[in-house]
């Protein structure tokens, strides 16, 4: 973990309040599928953070939503401007080799899987991308990876299948290995009932204070033997494995 | 040269610069920060340890305001058998001087706590008076003079380790419980706790409790840390809302031998160069040959 003032390359609207920042890569460290920055809002307390969407050798990108006065004032940064970022943060997905592997993403959660896809498909893995969205508007072609076979769905039918992305892949006949998912918390709390069969690992999100695994503001329940215990999904996290999470 | 003018003494602890991570916003230490130099950290203080594991509260925990956030974590610790086991070696190993932060909800689990962490090699026992709800009081330990009295006495006869004495701002006196706890025999004051608070969540319709801290506190700690030097022999730890290097000489110049550095951590991860070097400069610039020459200087004992 490394604290670096990064130039923006880019920070443009994709769509309505989807915004994609592609910033200056001055780290060091790695950055693994999963991992989270965490960037300094101006004159607000505390950072935002967001899932590493793609890592070039010279920078990093970041797709985000604006929910609230910390995104938009990230929304109004300009080309050449700075921002103040601690990175790498949080865990990762861990990889695997030769595997049959459904991938599951709803809205601009797909961000830590389109960087994980990309990891998995030099590993000679058979994948299988499920994108759901609102609508075709919220399709982010661009930032895509290239052979890789998606499996789109729309709520109102405007691209790919009907409905609830869950659904399509609930009604795909296949057997996969293992599953990834990333996406708002009703689709991951669905996709969680096959961790009784397979391996499914999610990346949850959270507010956030350090980042850093500090202060222990932002837990998720997890089993432990017969009891629980919260554990950071800042540093213990964002990935779980989705068999050990108890959902309120 | 640096080294030599930061150090500093609280009571019978020498200290090598007057930075210490407060508890609470540090973890124990151990979390892999890169970034940070850890030879310019003179203490740090743990997470605050309870006699049986506590869960923590339910989410959400933190909530951004103006200026700071509002946090309600719960004091979420493994108890203290696993914490004396597994964390505290390796906290040993890392940092010079190890402040451990204690507290529970009845005497009986507090004195068993005190009895176990005095067999360790622990620098100081800081005593988090700000636990609610102690032997079904209603209110904090550090609410009622009375109480706070008889607690740090009762703790005192129980341990040789320095005992800390950490108290909430949210009283209509804080002088009057900081002499309580010296005349109870705290070897030191560290002050403030976070300061009650609230904010409404619209979205869930929901009313938020907590602790609130950030730079929005800092002038409370500065008014507090004010009023206690000057009724109290007692060294000070002075802490709320320090962000940057000045915040940490103000609080020096009104009495605090030594800074504790919280939330500020999260906003300005180079707080402790920032706080570290702005000391050094204003002693050199100045021409104070210590910074013990400083604590104080724009306030007086009564």
């Amino acid at each position: 973990m490394e604290n670096k003032i990064c130039k923006i390359k880019i920070n443009e609207k994709l769509e309505d309040v989807h915004y994609l920042m592609e910033f200056e890569n001055n780290f060091k460290e790695n950055f693994l599928p999963g991992n989270f920055v965490h960037i300094k809002i101006e004159n607000n307390f505390l950072r935002r953070p967001f899932s590493v969407c793609k890592v070039n050798k010279n920078s990093i990108i970041i797709i985000y939503k604006v929910v609230g006065e910390g995104t938009e004032k990230l929304s109004k940064k300009k080309k050449n401007e700075y921002i103040d970022v601690i990175a790498p943060c949080g865990n990762s997905f861990p990889l695997f080799k030769n595997k049959k592997i459904a991938i599951i993403g709803g809205g601009t959660g797909i961000a830590p899987l389109i960087f994980l896809s990309e990891k998995l498909k030099n590993n000679k893995n058979e994948i299988d991308f499920f994108y759901g969205v609102k609508n075709k508007r919220f399709i982010f072609f661009n930032i895509l990876p290239v052979r890789i076979n998606f499996i789109f769905s729309t709520e109102d039918g405007s691209f790919g299948k009907k409905g609830d992305i869950f659904d399509v892949f609930k009604n795909f006949k296949d057997n996969y290995d293992l599953i990834y998912a990333s996406g708002p918390k009703e689709l991951l709390k669905k996709v969680s009932s096959f961790s009784e069969k397979i391996p499914v690992y999610i990346s949850l999100e959270n507010y956030m204070a350090c980042g850093m695994g500090l202060c222990y503001g932002c837990v998720v329940k997890i089993k432990q033997g017969d009891d629980w215990t919260y554990k950071r999904v800042c540093k213990d996290g964002p990935v779980f494995n989705a068999k050990e999470i108890i959902w309120d | 040269m640096g080294l030599k003018l930061l150090k500093t003494k609280l009571g019978k602890i020498e200290l090598e610069t007057p930075i210490i991570m407060a508890s609470g916003t540090f973890g124990y230490g151990l979390e892999k920060v890169d970034f940070i130099d850890i030879k310019k950290i003179g203490a740090i203080t743990t997470k605050t340890i309870t006699f049986s594991p506590w869960k923590g509260n339910p989410q959400p925990r933190i909530y951004e305001t103006y200026s700071g956030m509002i946090n309600s974590i719960g004091l979420q610790n493994p108890g203290v058998f696993y914490f004396v086991k597994n964390i505290l070696p390796e906290i040993r190993k890392k940092y010079k001087k190890v402040f451990v932060s204690i507290t529970d909800k009845t005497e009986k689990k507090l004195l068993e706590i005190v009895k176990i962490i005095s067999k360790e090699k622990v620098d100081a026992i800081e005593l988090n008076l700000s636990c609610p709800n102690f032997e079904k009081k209603r209110k904090m330990i550090s609410q009622d003079p009375d109480l706070t009295y008889k607690v740090i006495k009762m703790v005192k006869n129980e341990t040789h380790i320095p005992l800390i004495a950490k108290i909430s701002p949210n009283v209509t006196d804080i002088k009057e419980i900081a002499i309580a706890c010296e005349k109870g025999g705290a070897d030191i004051l560290s002050l403030i706790n976070t300061v009650k608070g609230l904010r409404i969540d619209f979205k869930k319709m929901k009313v938020i409790d907590g602790g609130l801290s950030g730079p929005c506190i800092k002038p409370i700690g500065l008014k507090c840390v004010y009023d206690v030097y000057k009724v109290v022999n007692i060294p000070i730890i002075g802490i709320g809302g320090i962000v940057k290097g000045m915040d940490a000489l103000e609080y020096i110049m009104l009495g605090a031998t030594a800074i504790g550095i919280g939330s500020g951590f999260f906003n300005n991860p180079n707080i402790i160069d920032d706080v570290y070097f702005t000391l050094i400069k204003y002693l050199k610039e100045n021409r104070y040959e210590t910074i013990e020459n400083i604590i104080g200087l724009l306030n007086e004992k009564c």
